[in-house]
């Protein structure tokens, strides 16, 4: 189970994820942004994992979020949950998917689709984005894609088959490294294939040049 | 529904990258079915949001899978991008030890057109039917055309019953186009109904601008203070714009309904 997985992280001394972070408390876990890790006395205070999700949904400024990688969580609130499940469902409403893939990646069954499959697959709207070139489209997820400002994950895919994400600096692709460059001991976020914001970026530049 | 322990749900929306509220309805009738502790998870993917189509079969434990479109009706997204992303080799799919199940969207559901006409009513109460045209507004797509074939079908269901003195369908991508809402209708009232899932970027900002009731795109229907000012007085007729069908809360009923006869067609409901 999932849930035991995580509980066995955070035995071994996982204590965050993203901009997050959690601990056990009396009774249960609390989970908080990483800024708020000395001032919880002052925090708004949830008790609910759909209080996560809209947490998640909305930067500081009230703006929609669409990507959850995005370095941009509001701070200034603590969640506190009873169980270990409720942990584990806030925390995918936050980072989808964040502790199933570490664990599937750890036990060696997650697969890097290259993002020449990914743009080769597209239909539609987004089937201009097979036409994308090698150098577009490592200028295109260097620009949409680094930690600092963009987005947290793990990045495993490279442009072309059997090729590493070179795009970014090494750290980028290194599953230990907190992308916060807060240097915890983080659950990385792992992205094994570009998403749909991306393909959507690779598809303007592509019809901004042809049109 | 008898409960299933042993299976999960995966509600699918379209989600947007542009509006908050686009998956609010998948959410909400992923609540509701979840409060009722019929299945073991019930989780919600995108095709435009987070967890996605891509990643949320390693989220889901459980080796039975139902995999519900919250899509209003069968088309390009039921027929080619959500079994394409999910790598699905049909209505059942057996992968890695688990079993896939892939149902019908929503909107196939026959009780479709009540909500409308729920929707149709609720908008405009104690509007006269026999002075009012009703227009069930769908998205049609060059892509597939079993997209607009949707809103047509619920339009001629709703004309034969006889209470609107005229009812139609009209679409933002094809013709006739809810742009020309003047032009299709002829009576007094104007009751415009969108046949979406959520009030999204869609039916909440793109087709308020088509009808000429606002004059851009406004914000989301979260960020605003009234949700509507029904009604509109525009060229001497009162036009009405209801809320998305897909936002009903009735439509978590409808989703168990597409499982039940998912089970049903496929043999399932004797092992469940």
């Amino acid at each position: 189970m999932i849930r035991d997985d995580l509980a066995r992280l955070i035995k071994s001394g996982y204590r965050a994820v993203g901009e997050l972070e959690f601990e056990e408390s009396s009774p249960g876990y609390r989970l908080y942004h990483w800024t708020d890790r000395n001032s919880l006395q002052g925090a708004r205070r949830y008790h609910s994992i759909e209080a996560a999700r809209e947490l998640a949904k909305y930067d500081a400024g009230g703006k929609y979020r669409p990507l959850k990688g995005a370095p941009n969580l509001s701070s200034g609130w603590v969640i506190e949950l009873e169980t270990i499940d409720e942990l584990r469902k806030a925390l995918d409403y936050f980072y989808p998917g964040a502790i199933a893939t570490w664990i599937a990646f750890q036990n060696g069954k997650t697969r890097p689709v290259p993002l020449r499959e990914t743009v080769n697959r597209q239909s539609g709207m987004y089937r201009v984005t097979r036409k994308l070139g090698n150098e577009q489209a490592r200028t295109l997820a260097k620009e949409a894609c680094r930690s600092k400002d963009r987005c947290l994950r793990t990045i495993l895919w490279g442009i072309e088959e059997n090729q590493t994400p070179d795009f970014l600096p090494p750290s980028k692709s290194d599953p230990t490294f907190d992308q916060t460059g807060q240097n915890r001991a983080a659950i990385p976020f792992l992205c094994l294939e570009a998403c749909n914001l991306l393909i959507a970026r690779a598809r303007s530049t592509l019809s901004r040049r042809s049109g | 529904m008898p409960e299933k322990r042993n299976s999960s749900l995966v509600l699918v929306g379209h989600g947007s990258t542009l509006n908050p509220d686009s998956s609010a309805p998948t959410f909400q009738h992923a609540d509701e079915i979840s409060r009722r502790g019929i299945f073991a998870e019930v989780y919600c993917a995108f095709w435009k949001e987070e967890p996605s189509l891509r990643e949320i079969l390693r989220m889901v434990e459980s080796d039975d899978i139902y995999v519900v479109p919250n899509f209003i009706s069968e088309g390009y997204f039921t027929e080619i991008i959500i079994p394409r992303e999910l790598e699905l080799s049909g209505p059942v799919t057996h992968r890695s030890g688990k079993v896939i199940k892939y149902c019908e969207p929503v909107g196939n559901d026959p009780r479709m057109i009540d909500l409308l006409l729920h929707r149709a009513v609720e908008v405009a109460p104690g509007v006269a039917a026999e002075q009012t045209s009703l227009l069930i507004v769908g998205h049609g797509t060059h892509l597939n055309e079993k997209s607009a074939e949707a809103a047509r079908s619920q339009a001629t269901l709703i004309k034969e019953r006889g209470r609107y003195a005229e009812v139609y369908a009209a679409y933002m991508e094809e013709p006739p186009n809810i742009a020309d809402w003047r032009k299709i209708t002829s009576q007094p009232n104007v009751v415009v109904v969108p046949f979406f899932i959520s009030d999204g970027l869609h039916s909440y900002q793109d087709i308020p601008v088509l009808l000429g009731i606002e004059s851009a795109r406004t914000a989301a229907a979260s960020q605003q203070e009234v949700f509507r000012r029904n009604p509109y007085y525009l060229d001497g007729r009162l036009l009405y714009y209801a809320s998305a069908v897909g936002t009903e809360p009735l439509m978590a009923e409808v989703i168990l309904d597409m499982i039940e006869r998912f089970d049903r067609k496929y043999g399932f409901e004797l092992a469940a």
